[in-house]
């Protein structure tokens, strides 16, 4: 942001030294920023490759042996599946929801259709840990804490909004008239749909099941709430391995997240700008 | 005449409102039948209940005698242009001609040799592998119209295509749209507020208001004899002078208006308030024999090349458009006093509203 207001006030000539004096101070503020956002990224690479069983930065010698440990624990292993087994339905779940709730939005007469936008966002505006509590208190009525089906559940309820929100913002590009022109031209309600409609949101409904997938895969509140003693995801697992003292397992674990992570999410952006009905990103 | 389309008694009711009263109209083969309102007029309400995007709450719609109203408008076999062109995004030029034979099971090479003759209709040879974005409006609504003819369709709806267009292209389609209408010899229901653009395209206009039609004849019996002050209002821009009947015998009247009597034919139906209607033209600097007169203040003059629009403002009937010839007058100037005249056989008489 910073920078690209610099670059732009560059074309003037013969500018003035406070100006020149505001420019070269906002340089140096973002490049501040940028390294203290990516030196703990960059610390913990770094030590993910150390070949010590303790914490050591700078690594004084380089190898795999943090990813030796984390593909040999099973215990790791078990959390690293759980959480697969939790995001992957909770991520599909929010899919199949998010189209059918997009259509009734945008499509139908429902009564009360902005009142089921609203409260469909809703687990996105109350504060995770209140909502973490409240959740508990239900799920405890239906003997669902510490349950797989309760996690999915739950992960499903806060991963739905980012998925609906991704979805409904492509559904809003797309004109109606395109499902008239279908349907006119000899195509039957659903055939227009599926055809044009859902043809088009593709790219957003992929987008936004991945965005769900990284939501659940990375929570980290709920699960220390309604996960019980048994069900321990990743996130669960870190945290508890802290707590317990710095095992440098974990760099390496954050390390395959970070990088998991923005590959999923450099292929969001991609998908985003393929969807979008004007072209470009 | 074979009659294609025939709309009878059709209305739109929601809730509280009313978008069509009653709408009767029958549409022959090959004509170019244009529905002319202001917005909320209820055009383009009709225009979806003939395409089968919302359903009349009474009345029929018949099809070469087939009644269409219950049917999905896939089962219709119409064509329709959109203002915005709904051109698929995410499909070719080729493939966005082809979607409506694809539907309608036509073969692959069948297909292609149709979309390469809908191209040369529309003269755009060459482009089928070329995505909507990137073509111009102009070019758009082109691909827009071959989409909607490839499949020969009992009748074309237009709903105000050439609205987003700039002012030389939408010409330059008018003329386009003339041409393969001739070419094609398509029936076509074409939609606009524009009263030049329908006077450029179609065969009959039928002129709507408040979710009626209120008048439907050629452009030229409109222009002519328009059968209310609205018509001729919004139609030809005409002047409308309120007017009193005298007497009245014989298709013939004689009114008093703006303290003058005029004899004039009477073509519109009588209401409780009459009116004059002067068109632009027929005000004339130099008085005739029975010529009526109208005198103003000149609050506005507009040289249009060999003519002039002169804007004046009359009293009891306020403001007054009329364009003179250029050279009949030495000198009109802002704040002067003038006279024109409306000669007897130029004046029609017609219900106020």
């Amino acid at each position: 942001m910073t920078t690209g207001a610099a670059n732009q006030l560059t074309f003037g000539r013969g500018r003035r030294l406070g100006t020149r004096v505001a420019l070269r101070l906002g340089s140096v503020v973002t490049a501040i920023i940028v390294v203290v956002l990516l030196a703990p990224v960059l610390t913990v690479i770094a030590v993910s490759f150390s070949q010590a069983e303790f914490f050591e930065f700078p690594p004084k010698a380089l190898g795999f042996r943090q990813y030796d440990t984390l593909f040999s624990d099973t215990d790791w292993l078990k959390a690293v599946g759980l959480s697969f087994r939790i995001a992957i339905p909770a991520a599909l779940i929010s899919a199949l929801i998010s189209v059918p709730t997009v259509l009734a939005i945008y499509r139908s007469s429902l009564r009360g259709r902005q009142a089921l936008q609203f409260t469909s966002m809703l687990s996105l505006i109350i504060p995770i840990s209140a909502y973490a509590v409240a959740m508990y208190g239900v799920f405890a009525q239906f003997q669902l804490v510490g349950t797989y089906i309760g996690l999915v559940i739950a992960n499903t309820v806060l991963a739905f909004p980012l998925t609906l929100a991704v979805v409904a913002a492509a559904m809003s590009r797309v004109p109606q008239e395109l499902e008239l022109a279908a349907m006119i031209a000899g195509a039957s309600r659903a055939r227009a749909w599926m055809q044009i409609t859902g043809r088009l949101l593709l790219p957003a409904l992929l987008g936004g099941t991945l965005l769900a997938f990284i939501a659940s895969f990375d929570e980290a509140v709920m699960i220390n709430f309604v996960g019980g003693a048994g069900q321990i995801t990743l996130p669960k697992a870190i945290f508890d391995s802290v707590r317990y003292g710095v095992d440098p397992v974990i760099t390496a674990i954050a390390t395959l997240l970070m990088v998991g992570t923005g590959v999923l999410m450099f292929a969001i952006v991609r998908l985003r700008g393929a969807g979008n009905p004007e072209g470009g990103s | 005449m074979t009659t294609v389309l025939d709309i009878q008694d059709v209305s739109k009711r929601y809730d509280d409102t009313v978008a069509l009263k009653s709408a009767t109209l029958s549409v022959v083969e090959g004509e170019f039948l244009t529905l002319l309102g202001p917005s909320g007029s209820g055009k383009t309400t009709l225009l979806r209940i003939i395409a089968g995007f919302q359903a009349p709450t009474g009345g029929s719609v018949l099809l070469r005698g087939r009644d269409i109203t219950g049917l999905w408008p896939a089962e219709r076999g119409i064509g329709m242009v959109f203002q915005q062109y709904a051109l698929f995004p995410h499909m070719t030029v080729g493939d966005n001609i082809a979607y409506g034979l694809k539907q309608r099971k036509w073969k692959k090479p069948a297909r292609q040799e149709r979309v390469r003759e809908m191209l040369d209709l529309v003269r755009l040879p060459g482009l089928e592998g070329r995505y909507p974005r990137q073509l111009s409006g102009g070019q758009q609504q082109r691909v827009a119209l071959a989409r909607a003819l490839a499949y020969s369709p009992e009748i074309l709806l237009m709903d105000e295509p050439l609205g987003a267009l700039d002012r030389t292209l939408r010409l330059e389609m008018e003329e386009e749209l003339r041409r393969i209408h001739r070419d094609m010899r398509a029936t076509v229901i074409y939609v606009t507020h524009d009263q030049q653009e329908a006077l450029a395209l179609s065969d009959r206009i039928a002129v709507m208001r408040a979710g009626e039609i209120c008048a439907l004849s050629t452009p030229e019996d409109l222009y002519r004899r328009p059968n209310s002050g609205f018509v001729a209002r919004f139609f030809a821009d005409a002047n409308v002078l309120p007017a009193k009947v005298i007497s009245e015998s014989a298709g013939r009247a004689v009114v008093e208006c703006l303290g003058g009597r005029l004899e004039c034919s009477v073509t519109g139906e009588r209401a409780d308030e009459m009116a004059l209607v002067a068109r632009r033209r027929s005000l004339k600097p130099g008085a005739v024999d029975g010529a009526l007169s109208v005198r103003g203040t000149v609050n506005e003059t507009l040289l249009l090349g060999e003519e002039l629009e002169v804007t004046m403002s009359v009293p009891e009937v306020g403001r007054v458009v009329a364009t003179i010839s250029a050279t009949a007058l030495d000198e009109v100037a802002v704040g002067q006093e003038l006279e024109l005249f409306l000669p007897p056989d130029e004046a029609v008489l017609v219900p106020v509203d």
